[in-house]
């Protein structure tokens, strides 16, 4: 359903991707793992529209997508979950919520599936008039994911999901992606905490210097020995840095 | 006690007027990181396209109206598209000189092509005084404080109560999400710029009957609505609201009961105690804005 051809792209004039190609299935879930500055995140802004792509094609549901705008990328259906906390903070939890589907031109809808929504997360519904900000982080990330289920996605990018969870938080958020997954949406993710991605994934695939090392069933990566030392080991801290 | 209840009312008055050049600044730093330092000339300006309105034959209510067009396209639209668009990728400090530039642009060009002397303002609202509490109150300080109320008060519910409001919040409180979104961030901004000319607009047509309208009138307003917006907090609507008033009732008393040649210093003093005790200022919040 989603597929990079051989993309390069960076920063000015610092190219972090360096011939990205891999395939995403419809209805799966892709981890994505890699050292720091393998280019794990510059993914993802390159297929949302937010990076310089200089070479390569991007194609979603077999149309070019490259240098698609974030709005354009919306109205084909694809939502964008970014590393860190990025809740509109003074807004209440409703309307961040309604951000998700500011786009929608038939705004009637948005409100139903707001309620929808709400009873997926039954806390948002409970908070729905509390200030953003005054969520706690693991709140705020589950408002983060509702906030992208707005308008129906057929594929979540979606970065760092665990980052600042408590081990059970991080569970739930993974048994969420598995049932979006379960109900037909693909997902593609970049996880620190790798073993417990890939557990839950169907494919697993490695970057490094904005290439594509790996791409293979998660269960095999997880088994594999070298990705094991290198990206599942008990001390191996990996982050992604400023990129 | 007559003389007080005075002072505090013509203080509010004045107060009200510093704070709408006040939001605008807050709400242009909020929306684009721009520190407009032309904001007192962005005051100064709209009165004279008035008297140029009427100059021309135009009855009042047309040359006000006019003055707003005129501010909206040239102070907001304008003054984004060509000051600070081209200035904004090099980072903030350019753009502050460039709108000091902009600032001394303005006063110069009103003395050179309009006129060095204050010009007369006709007062838009009866210069009649009520009797209340047996102090005389001006109905003109009434009228400014009521309008003045009103427009932060409309702005305040369009922020709130419509969704192109809370766009604006959004990429006002966390841009690069709003963009994610899908939020049209470069419109948001436009129409920050846009509320920004209409207020100063509406400031000038108020404050200028007080006065006269004269060239440099934009030094005292600029510096007045700066030290509000810090006041208040800088990234709060509220807060340039309680600064503006407070700065106003203060210059008023001190004016009274001090000095009125130590008139100007208050709002410097309020400055430098409010940046000692309370840095995010009255109603901000320390964190204000994460790079």
């Amino acid at each position: 359903m989603l597929e990079l051809k051989d993309i390069y792209g960076g920063y000015d004039k610092i190219t972090i991707l360096n011939g990205t190609s891999f395939k995403v299935p419809r209805a799966s879930i892709t981890t994505m793992i890699g050292p720091n500055g393998a280019g794990k995140s510059t993914v993802f802004r390159a297929i949302f529209g937010l990076l310089n792509i200089r070479s390569g094609q991007i194609l979603f549901d077999g149309q070019d997508v490259t240098r698609h705008t974030p709005k354009q990328m919306i109205n084909h259906g694809v939502t964008y979950v970014p590393q860190g906390r990025n809740v509109i903070p003074q807004l209440s939890v409703w309307h961040n919520l309604e951000m998700g589907g500011v786009t929608a031109r038939d705004q009637s809808k948005v409100r139903a599936r707001m309620e929808t929504v709400m009873d997926q997360f039954p806390m948002l519904r409970e908070y729905k008039n509390r200030k953003a900000i005054e969520l706690s982080g693991g709140q705020q990330q589950q408002l983060e994911i509702a906030r992208s289920l707005l308008l129906d996605p057929k594929l979540i990018l979606i970065d760092e999901p665990s980052i600042g969870l408590s081990p059970n938080l991080v569970q739930d958020v993974f048994v969420t992606l598995q049932r979006l997954r379960d109900q037909g949406v693909t997902i593609l993710m970049v996880e620190q905490n790798a073993k417990a991605a890939l557990a839950i994934s169907d494919y697993g695939l490695v970057l490094e210097l904005g290439q594509t090392q790996m791409h293979d069933d998660a269960s095999k990566l997880l088994n594999d020995p070298k990705v094991g030392q290198l990206f599942l080991g008990g001390h191996f801290h990996e982050e992604e840095g400023a990129a | 006690m007559s003389e007080f209840i005075q002072i505090i009312v013509s203080g509010l008055s004045a107060g009200s007027i510093y704070a709408l050049a006040a939001v605008g600044f807050t709400l242009l730093w909020q929306a684009s990181q721009t520190i407009n330092f032309a904001q007192g000339e962005f005051v100064m300006l709209p009165a004279f396209f008035v008297l140029g309105a009427m100059g021309l034959g135009a009855p009042m209510w047309l040359a006000i109206a006019v003055a707003l067009g005129l501010s909206v396209l040239l102070l907001g639209a304008a003054f984004k598209k060509l000051i600070v668009e081209p200035m904004l990728p090099h980072g903030t400090l350019p753009l502050i000189i460039a709108t000091i530039a902009l600032g001394l642009l303005m006063k110069e060009s009103v003395k050179e092509f309009y006129s060095a002397q204050g010009q007369p303002f006709p007062p838009i609202f009866p210069t009649e005084v009520v009797r209340v509490f047996g102090a005389a109150i001006s109905v003109a300080d009434i009228m400014n404080l009521a309008v003045s109320f009103a427009a932060i008060l409309t702005l305040q519910l369009f922020l709130q109560r419509t969704r192109t409001g809370r766009c604006m919040q959004a990429t006002a409180q966390n841009r690069g999400v709003a963009e994610i979104l899908g939020v049209n961030v470069k419109r948001m901004v436009m129409y920050t710029f846009l509320i920004n000319a209409a207020l100063a607009a509406i400031a000038s047509i108020l404050i200028t009957p007080i006065y006269l309208a004269k060239f440099s009138n934009g030094e005292t307003l600029g510096l007045v609505a700066f030290i509000a917006a810090i006041v208040g907090g800088f990234n709060q609507i509220r807060g340039a609201l309680v600064g503006g008033l407070l700065i106003g009732v203060i210059d008023n008393l001190s004016a009274f009961y001090v000095s009125s040649e130590y008139r100007a210093a208050a709002p410097l003093i309020l400055l430098i105690v409010i940046i000692m005790v309370r840095p995010q200022g009255i109603m901000g919040t320390s964190e204000g804005r994460t790079v």
